[in-house]
């Protein structure tokens, strides 16, 4: 097998193994993920940066693989893009199937990659971190979590009731015996659905259909993951000969899947090392190694655009924050227990949606706007949908970045991430003199944060006892299983509101 | 139980549920059994080891051969509402679950299904209750713990419902020819005690918050339906506070002890004075009671 040979394999078994780590994330008996696929992020560099210019150490344990791919990089070149990023293999997949034209290179094009990680880096420095949103391995969990994994629970799951309630003859017997195996090891235990599902699709499916332009449209001039690696990799030390254009043929400047070699000759930095250039060359003169003289040919970067991006970037911090803060407008803004302060939170926060899959109440959702304008995508807990599970850990175990802090279990018990409030307009007991207490049934805390008084009531002139439920504040943690098991239709009679949460840092002068 | 067995039973409820969906008058699904004609025998045992005091309970009440018959289908229904462990009685106990399986096994039962709709998350509550990890020992592929499947509800009719004249219930639980109930004694907000008729929400479908808010009658509506062939309430410890999913280990309270009766009123009749209260205190047994489920005057059971 050669070299190509080689990529091909390695693109295909990082992609099944991150789809087996996705799979995996998921609660199956153990209350520590043995491989959460957060394990991915640990490599990625743009999670390092924004846990560089956030607040509070640089987590060297946990994202010190990262820093080794940068090192790695810097001698091989761009060989992640190439060989590992489960996007470019989709990508690459993606261009098979839509036959993407053989373009010229636009190296014009391919800067604004450039820039636009030099924006984002910056407004990261200056408090506001959006590098999540253009982080590939970030886009292509959130696709499968939000997108991807939902849709395919629910066709799997319309097949397999389909032969459930039609009896055909031999097919539904073999259907119903595979059902419990696939439900337990190879589909969600809950059927997943989330708010934001069919907008992360459509990111998810422009990204792919961009490949009718050209090949690997997003990694040439969007990734802001390739431009850091593409700056990293300009001086590398495996290369590859010739570096000028052939005089005879220029087959390069068409065939190669990143344009890396146009007029100017080959660019280190644009070549995600997939080698196909030695097998099309016609001559057979490219070859690849250790120990090449070869200089490279730059990105020419110009300096008003370098300067330019990083104006853009610092600028956007002091735009984003003439707004009020969001937990004052939205008292339903809601964290997943363990969140560090929202200011620290969207800092951190690379949206990967991890916490929101592994969630076992499915009680995290994607901000749209709910949490300000740069909110888009972190994780909600919206209670009416899901509760957050009192014995359960599992989103601060997922959290690459220390977004959610991943807390020992009874300090998670103890976490507030709100406090309930009643609806006396639509309770029950309150509102139309009947029975329920449900939400104090649910109630987790040991000792119980609903609890109820008996009260003599007058019922159409009948006096009545009657249990009236009440929140005690210093026992409710705001876990929502109350919202969510209100048996009411619609809202919930009794909602959770963030006062009280346990991450708010609370300003010395207000 | 006279009059009608559980196939015939389910096979008319079926056709009334079917008749239901098309918009047509139910059929008469059955005559109510005159459940409590007789004086029902209930047992009640104390013992530490709890495999013994199992067996000690069911055999005073002629042997678990008097319920269950070879060749036959049985769903144990524990509690395994909640994510807690054992020691915090809020579970059924894992051997009192296991005792009763293999009792069912030794008298021949085809098949022993052990199911429950969870509160919290079903995976967890399997897990926690202590049940997955006795089942993974208990080597009988005969038994089997399983996850409720969403597909296998749907709607019954009641007839002599006051609440609810249909419901969504889980076929398998009464499609099986023998139904144990194996309740925990804990306390509970709105019904005061959760006992042998509470643990029947654990085999119905759709909003069980809506049951509660006339609880009393819509248990008996339930259990209309799903009628227990023996209950056998676990008081081997009690939770007397926080109730139902508890937490703390400073309410719940060791009593050792079982409750046996194939009358699920005259078994949470008994079980209710475990906490001190007289059966009628508990509005549930009462409209048990005066529904036909069963005896509720502990002066009119048979105590054996």
């Amino acid at each position: 097998m050669g070299t190509r040979g080689w990529r091909r394999t390695s693109q295909l078994i990082c992609l099944a193994g991150f789809l087996w780590l996705f799979v995996a994330t998921e609660y199956r008996g153990l209350d520590e993920l043995p491989y959460p696929v957060g394990l991915l992020f640990r490599i990625d560099p743009l999670a390092a940066l924004a846990d560089l210019f956030a607040p509070g150490p640089f987590h060297w344990a946990s994202l010190w693989p990262a820093l080794l791919l940068v090192v790695l990089t810097i001698f091989l070149g761009r060989f992640f893009c190439g060989w590992i990023c489960p996007l470019g293999t989709t990508l690459d997949g993606s261009s098979a199937l839509l036959k993407s034209p053989r373009s010229k290179p636009r190296p014009g094009w391919r800067k604004a990659k450039y820039y636009l990680l030099l924006t984002l880096a910056a407004a990261s420095l200056f408090g506001v971190q959006l590098l999540g949103l253009f982080d590939p391995l970030a886009i292509f969990l959130r696709s499968l979590t939000f997108a991807l994994y939902p849709a395919y629970n629910s066709g799997a799951n319309g097949l397999f009731d389909f032969f459930y309630v039609h009896q055909v003859p031999v097919v539904s017997d073999a259907v119903n015996r595979l059902y419990p195996f696939w439900r337990d090891h190879l589909m969600a235990f809950h059927p997943p659905a989330f708010q934001l599902g069919l907008f992360t699709l459509l990111v998810f499916v422009v990204i792919l259909l961009l490949e009718k332009v050209e090949r690997r449209f997003w990694c040439r001039n969007l990734c802001p993951l390739g431009a850091l690696l593409g700056i990293c990799s300009r001086h590398a030390l495996y290369r590859r000969e010739p570096v000028e254009l052939c005089g005879d043929c220029k087959l390069c400047t068409s065939a190669c899947r990143m344009a890396a070699t146009d007029e100017a000759g080959h660019a280190r930095s644009e070549c995600i090392l997939c080698h196909d250039c030695t097998g099309y060359c016609p001559s057979e003169r490219v070859s690849f190694g250790f120990g090449k003289k070869a200089p490279s040919a730059g990105v020419d970067l110009q300096r008003r655009g370098v300067v330019t991006s990083l104006a853009c970037g610092a600028l956007l911090a002091p735009s984003v924050m003439t707004g009020p803060p969001t937990w004052r407008s939205n008292q339903y803004l809601l964290r997943p227990p363990g969140a560090v302060d929202e200011e620290e939170f969207l800092q951190r926060c690379v949206r990967c949606g991890e916490c929101m899959k592994v969630c076992i109440g499915l009680a995290l959702q994607p901000a749209l706007l709910q949490a300000g304008p740069v909110g888009l995508w972190t994780p909600l807990l919206v209670a009416r949908h899901g509760y957050c599970e009192y014995n359960c850990t599992l989103c601060g175990q997922v959290c690459p970045t220390g977004a959610i802090r991943h807390l020992p279990l009874e300090q998670k018990k103890k976490e507030v991430i709100g406090i309930a409030v009643f609806d006396k307009d639509r309770c029950l007991p309150f509102a139309r003199r009947e029975e329920c207490l449900v939400c104090e049934e649910h109630c987790p805390t040991g000792e119980k944060a609903i609890v109820f008084d008996e009260q003599q009531v007058l019922v159409k002139s009948e006096v009545r006892t009657l249990k009236i439920p009440r929140v005690v504040k210093d026992r409710c943690i705001g876990c929502g299983i109350c919202e969510t098991k209100c048996p009411l239709e619609g809202a919930s009679a009794i909602r959770v509101t963030n006062e009280g949460e346990s991450r708010r840092k609370r300003d010395a002068w207000v | 139980m006279t009059g009608i067995d559980r196939r015939t039973f389910i096979r008319r409820s079926l056709q009334g549920g079917a008749f239901a969906l098309g918009g047509l008058p139910l059929v008469d699904l059955f005559a109510l059994p005159a459940l409590a004609a007789d004086a029902p025998p209930v047992a009640l045992r104390k013992g530490t080891d709890i495999p013994a005091l199992v067996r000690e309970t069911v055999a005073a009440l002629g042997g678990m051969g008097t319920f269950v018959k070879a060749g036959e289908t049985v769903v144990v229904k524990p509690n395994i509402g909640w994510d807690r462990a054992p020691e915090y009685a809020a579970n059924t106990h894992p051997d009192v679950v296991k005792t009763v399986i293999e009792l069912c096994l030794e008298a021949g039962a085809k098949k022993v299904r052990v199911f429950d709709r969870t509160c919290n998350d079903p995976r967890r509550c399997y897990h926690s209750s202590g049940l997955e990890k006795m089942f993974a020992a208990f080597g009988d592929k005969r038994a089997v713990l399983e996850h409720m499947d969403r597909r296998a509800y749907g709607d019954v009719a009641i007839r002599g419902g006051i609440v609810f004249d249909k419901w969504p219930f889980y076929r398998p639980a009464l499609e099986a020819d023998r139904f144990i109930n194996l309740p925990i004694a804990k306390d509970h907000g709105i019904s005061r005690l959760t006992l042998g008729m509470k643990n029947v929400m654990g085999v119905i479908g759709g909003n069980r918050g809506v049951l509660h808010q006339r609880i009393d009658e819509a248990l008996a509506d339930i259990n209309l339906v799903v009628q227990s062939d023996l209950t056998i309430v676990d008081a081997t410890r009690i939770l007397v506070a926080n109730g139902p999913q508890g937490g703390r280990l400073k309410d719940v309270e060791v009593r050792n002890t079982l409750i046996a009766s194939p009358d699920i009123v005259a078994a949470d009749a008994m079980a209710a004075t475990l906490f001190g209260l007289e059966p009628q205190e508990i509005s549930s047994i009462a409209a048990g009671a005066r529904r036909g489920l069963g005896v509720m005057d502990l002066q009119k059971v048979r105590k054996v």
